[in-house]
């Protein structure tokens, strides 16, 4: 027989098992994955990643991120000039699906990842613990679509190549990509065990 | 509460939505359990779990190798043709000096893609022959890695932006590829993001038990 207090089981963020919290290091039963390595670690490494994040979305929005090569003329188009341009030719739900993909995403993930990390060391929000789990996962599930505009770079520069006119994706882009994946790491190296560690 | 052992906690199950604690009850064969909490999907019970898995992961494959063949768009621009695979896509970013970006594409649109349907196609082979069942354990786990890394949904509907944008310049025509692409994302979406590996890991245990008794 063992005894067990509810507030000591949690979940494995591998495979699903429920396992019991029995300190430091504990290893998932079913999968044998490490869950919970080190009190302090688990949110230096999110940190790192998220700060690395917040520093790429900085040039990916300053420098071009689609250049338009135009019968020997170069235009290059920035995140926020591209959805500007979208929305003064009238194509206002692609012009709504590049801000939200670009900019909504990226900056409402960045705010959730920093409001998460800090009620970790800070009693802050305890009493909605629930919402603070809602937050996580949303941020899991919408945080990959900001991959969308880079795709779109990625097709139209693989699509219009011609002698005349051809696009190039720009320097943004590379920043842009490289901040979607440290933000999605950030938000992976978060342990969703911590949020119910203040408790 | 008190437990006889850990073996026991496999009757509890941790909303990955809410984290709300449930004690799990026994379901009709193809119904789900909801959280109360947030109402999201617990748990499933299908018995055929695995002859659907595997059939699914292999109808994937097939679309998978259809769509990266096959042209996904064709347009017309300036009395030109031009057309667009997958492959394309990533080797055109390579060709133009991203490779950063390349890189990046090639592992959420291709590599993880394909690597999810095969592992899959495999442990589902393996968990219907009863046979390997510390090699499914490593395919369940590198699956639960490699999942939040596949995108082909979000490809799918960045083609139909960048269409969009390309409308009144360019003449568009959909190739055989895009709507192999579109099943395949069906299927993805089904097998991948709706099916939780947590299920799959129930199956294994079940299946482990039934060899144990013979
Ligand atoms: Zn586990
Ligand atoms: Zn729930």
């Amino acid at each position: 027989m063992i005894e067990v207090d509810e507030n000591d089981l949690m979940r494995c963020p591998i495979c699903g098992a429920v396992n019991i919290d029995k300190g430091n290091k504990n290893i998932c039963r079913r999968c044998g994955s490490n869950i919970y390595k080190h009190r302090n670690f688990s949110t230096e490494k999110s940190w790192a990643y998220l700060i690395t994040a917040i520093i790429m979305y900085i040039p990916a929005n300053l420098y071009p991120i689609l250049i338009t090569n135009q019968f020997g003329q170069a235009e290059g188009s920035t995140i926020l000039g591209g959805v500007v341009l979208l929305w003064e030719h009238g194509s206002y739900p692609i012009a709504l699906v590049i801000f939200f993909a670009s900019i909504m995403i990226p900056v409402l993930k960045f705010l959730i990842l920093f409001y998460l990390l800090i009620s970790v060391k800070y009693p802050l929000g305890n009493d909605k613990k629930v919402s603070k789990h809602k937050l996580y996962y949303m941020t899991e599930v919408i945080g990959p679509w900001s991959m969308i505009d880079v795709f779109v770079v990625a097709i139209l520069a693989g699509l219009i190549h011609l002698s005349n006119i051809s696009i190039v994706a720009g320097t943004a882009a590379t920043a842009f990509a490289i901040s979607v994946f440290f933000t999605l790491l950030a938000a992976h190296a978060f342990d969703e065990r911590l949020i119910k560690e203040k408790l | 509460m008190k437990l006889e052992n850990e073996d026991v906690l496999d009757r509890f199950v941790i909303c990955h939505q809410c984290y709300t604690l449930h004690e799990e009850i026994p379901i009709k064969d193809g119904s789900h359990a909801c959280c109360t909490g947030c109402g999201g999907i617990l748990y499933r019970y299908d018995t055929r779990l695995v002859d659907h898995g595997l059939a699914l992961s292999m109808t994937g494959l097939v679309f998978f190798v259809l769509a990266n063949a096959f042209p996904l768009v064709e347009i017309e621009l300036l009395g030109v043709g031009q057309f667009l695979t997958i492959p394309k896509t990533i080797f055109s970013l390579f060709a133009s000096g991203f490779y950063i970006v390349g890189i990046i594409c090639a592992f959420l649109i291709f590599i993880f893609p394909l690597m999810i349907f095969l592992i899959n196609t495999l442990l589902f082979t393996l968990l219907k022959f009863r046979v390997g069942t510390k090699l499914s354990k490593e395919l369940l786990v590198l699956l639960a890695y490699i999942t939040p890394w596949s995108m082909s949904d979000i490809f799918l509907v960045s083609i139909l932006v960048s269409l969009v944008k390309l409308i009144g310049y360019a003449q568009i025509h959909m190739g055989v590829a895009f709507w192999a692409l579109m099943v395949f994302v069906l299927i993805d979406l089904y097998l991948v993001k709706y099916i939780h590996l947590s299920e799959i890991w129930m199956l294994r245990k079940r299946i482990i038990l039934k060899e144990a008794i013979k």
